[in-house]
Order: structure tokens, then sequence, then C-alpha cells
């Protein structure tokens, strides 16, 4: 058997929908406005996502690895005596700070699915300048992977931004509440009475982030302003944030002593919030899949009996029943496919209007994701929408049309 | 006869329904290669449905046809498609044009769905066609634009495009005022003539019918009687069919 020409069944396909301007052009607006809608929404709550985990997460650790403030499940009391002794060190040693920290430095830095990893120690202290006395967060950081993790270097706002003895970098709303300047001193203390007198190096922005009530110095002088013997902890950033839950269970069976979180566990509700939006969003873009199949299906559906007549003789002319229900796929992917295209570069315009608009914080998230899969998307619609006319053409038989004029 | 380019032998047709409704009973009838044949017979007697199944547009129930020499068993209805594509032309009484595409692009519809033969050749081969028919000057027109008789004009033209080996046509004048009517037919008495192409017509009209080579009459769905005018003569067919009116010794 011959080949079959399919090129003229997308020529009929498209002059049957140029014959009804009217109809096809609501369909094709009806589309349009439905992937519009799907991208806008989609690239919206994406790019709301985006910035609520980068204000989260972008200058903070993705995960940790914390003292295990408990004893490894089991080990009381089931250890024997000579285990006891030997796992005693240990077992206390960990217990509050960890430290062999350079062992897990050094397996997180190995994993390739980790983008950097540092101790830090952590301490309470308070600053006493004019009348005012604050509370600070004191990070104690190495270079250059403790600096990175909280963004220090790159948003840094005022002198250079170098871990160096008896120099502290400064979160800018400490900076602002006690009018301290690069280059001034002032007094850190701590609840024991100590006292550590130090210089602003540079003074960081992160933005709306805890982050600006940090005060970061080196990490051996915190060690030993907080008599802290090891670290406090041991922190990570990883290359697919949504990976760090796993990777954080991967090394938490592979280390009894300590107890790794992830940054998913520190924020439950935020992710619950996150969720619950992105379930919306998908949720809407299913019942706008459902509303153009819906429109399609009615309008082949019509024009499956309306064109009756041209099918019957063009099934007597030599037309195959492939061939007819092919000419009403392609009618949906027509339809589909034109509205998507126009439906892209609306709801483009309308992400622009709103973006210059409301001058909302964040952006929209125009990614391959959020644009293709409302074209996809439709697409499908408009074929599974096709199926219906395109099975009552196939099915027509032309002697029943021609019998009845 | 000699050289039929169609033959039947013993075609029955039964439409199923609710009641069954024989049409055709043992229909066994030759079509002369190049000829003209004409079917004639009461209203509801069987022609178009006889018609039908010689252009294996529908299947008949029982019997069997050969067509050039080949003896049809596809039940595919798609086999059957691509057949009718490349050997049959259609003319009906309502002309099927297609309102989506002009006239010009109607008559090239069969070699779309052919595919095969070049665009340029396909093109000039319906142009010349058209001229042939005159209406080559409505090439561009939209169909809806042409009168009865143009319309019917084009619809022959589609039927010839792919040279078929036989064009059927039923009543396909029935549509059009006397003028007209007379014009198509004389048109495709010419085509006959002038081609190779056999022609099989139901008619009404006997004048019609007496200009055939051949004709069959048709009653409660049998052949009643067979007219070879070419040997017993037109006055003589034509007395015939005037003087007696057939029926079917049962
Ligand atoms: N689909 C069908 N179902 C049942 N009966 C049918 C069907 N199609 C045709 N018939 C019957 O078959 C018989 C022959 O019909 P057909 O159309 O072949 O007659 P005809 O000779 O062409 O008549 P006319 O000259 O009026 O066109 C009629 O009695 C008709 O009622
Ligand atoms: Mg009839």
């Amino acid at each position: 058997m011959k080949k079959p020409a399919n090129r003229y069944e997308w020529m009929i396909a498209l002059r049957f929908l140029l014959r009804g301007r009217g109809q096809t052009l609501l369909i094709v607006l009806g589309v349009a406005v439905g992937v519009a809608v799907q991208f806008f929404l989609s690239a919206l709550i994406s790019g709301l996502q985006v910035s609520l985990i980068d204000n989260t997460i972008g200058s903070a650790p993705h995960l940790l690895v914390l003292p295990a403030d408990r004893l490894p499940a089991g080990a009381a009391g089931v250890l024997d005596d000579a285990a006891r002794r030997d796992s005693g060190r240990v077992l206390i040693d960990e217990l509050t700070e960890i430290q062999s920290w350079q062992t897990y430095v050094d397996d997180l830095r190995r994993d390739r699915r980790v983008l950097r990893a540092a101790p830090v120690a952590n301490g309470q202290g308070f600053i006493e300048r004019g009348g005012a006395v604050i509370a600070v967060t004191v990070k104690g950081l190495v270079a250059p992977d403790g600096l990175d993790i909280y963004r220090i270097r790159a948003k840094t706002v005022a002198g250079a931004p170098e871990l160096a003895s008896d120099t502290a970098l400064l979160g800018q709303r400490i900076a602002e509440r006690l009018t301290l300047a690069v280059g001034d001193k002032f007094v850190l203390r701590n609840d024991r009475g100590g006292r550590l007198v130090l210089r602003v190096g540079a003074v960081f922005d992160l933005g709306a982030a805890a982050g600006n009530d940090l005060l970061a110095v080196p990490m051996d002088q915190v060690r030993s302003f907080f008599a802290i013997g090891g670290v406090s902890a041991v922190e990570a950033q990883v290359r697919d944030v949504f990976a760090a839950e796993d990777i954080a269970r991967g090394f938490g069976r592979q280390y009894a002593r300590v107890k790794l979180e992830s940054w998913q566990e520190r924020n439950r509700q935020l992710l619950t919030g996150l969720r619950s939006q992105s379930t919306s969003s998908v949720t809407i873009q299913f019942f706008v899949i459902v509303s153009i199949s819906l429109a399609i299906a009615s309008v082949l559906g019509i024009a499956a009996v309306q064109k009756q007549r041209q099918l019957g003789i063009l099934k007597a002319m030599g037309t195959t029943d492939r061939s007819a229900s092919r000419i009403f796929v392609i009618q949906g992917l027509l339809l589909g496919g034109v509205g998507s295209l126009l439906g892209l570069g609306l709801g483009l315009l309308m992400g622009w209007g709103f973006v210059a608009g409301t001058g909302a914080a964040f952006g929209l998230e125009v990614s391959a994701r959020t644009l293709l899969t409302p074209i996809v998307l439709a697409l499908a619609a408009a074929v599974i929408a096709s199926t219906i006319p395109a099975r009552k053409a196939a099915a027509l038989s032309p002697i029943e049309v021609i019998r009845n004029g | 006869m000699a050289d039929a380019v169609l033959r039947t032998r013993a075609l029955s047709k039964t439409y199923f329904g609710k009641v069954d409704t024989p049409v055709l009973h043992d229909v066994s009838i030759e079509i002369a290669r190049g000829g003209f044949t004409a079917l004639i017979g009461p209203s509801g007697s069987g022609k178009s449905t006889l018609l039908n199944c010689l252009g294996l547009l529908d299947p008949p129930t029982a019997g069997e046809i050969e067509f050039d020499g080949r003896t049809i068993r596809e039940r595919n209805v798609n086999e059957l498609a691509a057949f009718r594509n490349g050997n049959v032309g259609f003319i009906f009484q309502f002309h099927y044009l297609l309102p989506e595409f002009s006239a010009l692009e109607n008559v090239l519809l069969p070699c779309w769905i052919g595919g095969g033969r070049p665009a340029a050749e396909r093109r000039r081969e319906a142009l010349r066609i058209m001229e042939r028919i005159g209406v080559g000057a409505f090439r561009d027109k939209a169909v809806y634009e042409l009168s009865g008789g143009q319309q019917q004009r084009v619809a022959i033209a589609r039927a010839l495009v792919n040279r078929p080996k036989v064009i059927f046509a039923d009543e396909p004048t029935g549509n059009l005022d006397r003028e007209s009517g007379q014009a198509v037919l004389g048109l495709m008495a010419e085509l006959n003539r002038e081609s190779n192409i056999t022609l099989v017509m139901v008619t009404h009209d006997r004048e019609v019918a007496l200009q055939a080579d051949h004709i069959y009459e048709l009653v409660d769905g049998r052949i009643c009687r067979y007219f070879d005018v070419g040997r017993s003569g037109r006055e003589a067919a034509a007395r015939e069919i005037e003087e007696r009116s057939c029926t079917i010794k049962q």
C-alpha cells in the first residue's frame, strides 16, 4: 500500500478551523488565557518560593553536624565494662561539643553533593556601648567556607571581609544600633565577665535575614573566649537544597556519636507552607487543563458533526479512517499549539505588568519548567480532547452521508 | 461481453436494521470497458444501492464483484478507500464540494489524498481538465460562489483528475435546471467518447438513458431488462422501454 500523504490532513484541518473563524478564535483565546494563567501563577509561586527559600537558607547552613546532646541509643547499661571504658571518652567528648570535627568536615567535603563545609564555634555575648547593652550571637568562623556559608563576603557593604584576630565582621543591624563603623573599636563581654576588645573590620547586610544580628570573629578566638574545647557544630551547604534532608540522613546513619540536622527539619512550617502553595497551584493547573480540554472537545465535537458531508466525500474519494481521525487530532494540536504560544506571550506580559506594577520584592521564575509545563499540558489536553471527535470522524460511514445528502 | 471492466455475480444487498430490508437480489451484470452504461428503473428499485456497491462504497451482503479482472475480496475499509482513490470517480446529485477550498483545490483533493505525483504536474493536469470542462476561469473562486451547473462541472473535474477507470454518476443532473442539466450530460457523453473512461450513470430520464450504449433496468432489486443499444439500435430500445413496462416473472 502507498505511504499515506498526510500533508493534506494538515491542510484540511487548518481549513476546517479557518472556516469557522469566530469559533476557532474563541477557543484559541480560551486556551491562551488558560495557558497564561497557568504560566503566570506557577512562575509567580515559584518565584515566591525561590525567594522565600533563599531568604531562609541562602545565607545559612543547609545541614549541620551537631553534638548528640544524649548518649547514643542503647549505649548506657548495655555496654559492658570494657566497652564502657573504650567508648567512655568519646561519649563524653561528643555530648555537648564536637571534638573530632576535622573528620566530619573532611567527610562532608569529599561528598560531591556538598558545596562547602566548615566548623563553627558559637557563643552568646554582650556589647556595651554608650548606655546600651545588647546581646549578640557570636560566630566563630573559618575562611573561606565559613564566611561563604553566611554569604558574608558577597554581602559586605563596608570594609574588607577578612577574618583576623581581634577583628569583627558585623551585621548591619548591630552596626546601626550601636553606631559602629569600620575601624571603630568596641568591647565584647561573655557571661563569665571576660572582655575582648574588637575592631570593626567590615559591615555586611544579609537583607531581611536574621543574619544581620551576627557578629563574626575567627573561630579560634571564639573558642578560647567562650572556653569551647572542640567546636559547636560543623555546617555545610549542598548543591541541591532539597536534597539536604536525604544527605543529612545518609551521614546520620554513618555517625553514631553526633546528630545531623537539615534545614528542612528546622523549617518544617515553612516547608508545609510551600507544599500547600504548590498543591494549590497544581490544583489550579488541573482545573485549567480540564476546562481547556472540555472547550476543545466540545468545539471539535460540534465540528465532527458539522463536517460530516466533507468527511463523507473525502472518504468516498479515498481518505482512510485513520486520516479522518488524524484530521481532528491535528485540529486539536493546532488549537492547543497556537493557543499556548499566544498564552505564553500573554502570560509574560501579565508577569511583566505584575512585577512593574506592584514592585514585588521577588521576581517571576521564568524557567524551562514554568514555560514548558503549561504548553505541554495544553497540547496533551488538546490531543486527548480531540480523541472523541477523532473517533467519531473515523467511524463515519461515507455511504450514510451520501445516501442522506 | 468481451471486455468488461466490471462484473458482478449474484450480487445481493440487504440492509439490516429493526426490520431487514433486502434491496438487491442476485444481480449479475457486466459493464463494458470504455462504454456508457445507464441504470434505470422506478424509484426505490435499488439503482443507487447497486451503483454504490459497484463503486466499492457499500459492501454487498452476498455475491462477487470483479473490478478490472480483479475479484474484490477486500473488506478492510482503508484498503478499499485507497483502491477507490486510484480507480473510481464519483459524481452525485449533490456536488459535495468542500466549501473550505477553492474550485481548483477541490479538483486537486483526490490527488492530495493519493499522494505520489509531483505537485506541479498534478496542478497542470487539474487545470487542463478544468479548462476542458469549461470551469478554468473559476479556479480560484470559492465553490459557493459558483452556479449549480458550474459546481457540478467542478465535481466532474474532481472525479476525473486521478484518471479513474470508471466514473459512477448518480443522477448527476438531478439538482440542475433543464438547460444546465443538458449541458452537463452532453459534456459527460463527450468525455466518455473522447477518453477511455467507463461511465456508469443512474438516471430517471429516458432521453438520457437512450444516449447510453448499454441500459440495465432494475425492478424491485432485480435486473429486469438489458438493452444493448449499439446492437438493437436506439429506436428499438426506445420503443421497447416506452411501450412495455417491465415486470419480473416469479
Ligand atoms: N440504509 C438503509 N436501510 C434500509 N433500507 C434502505 C437503506 N438505504 C436504502 N434502503 C432501501 O433500499 C431501497 C432502494 O434504495 P435506492 O436508494 O437504491 O433506490 P433508488 O432506485 O436509487 O431510488 P431513487 O430513484 O428514488 O433514488 C429503497 O426501498 C430504500 O428504502
Ligand atoms: Mg437513487
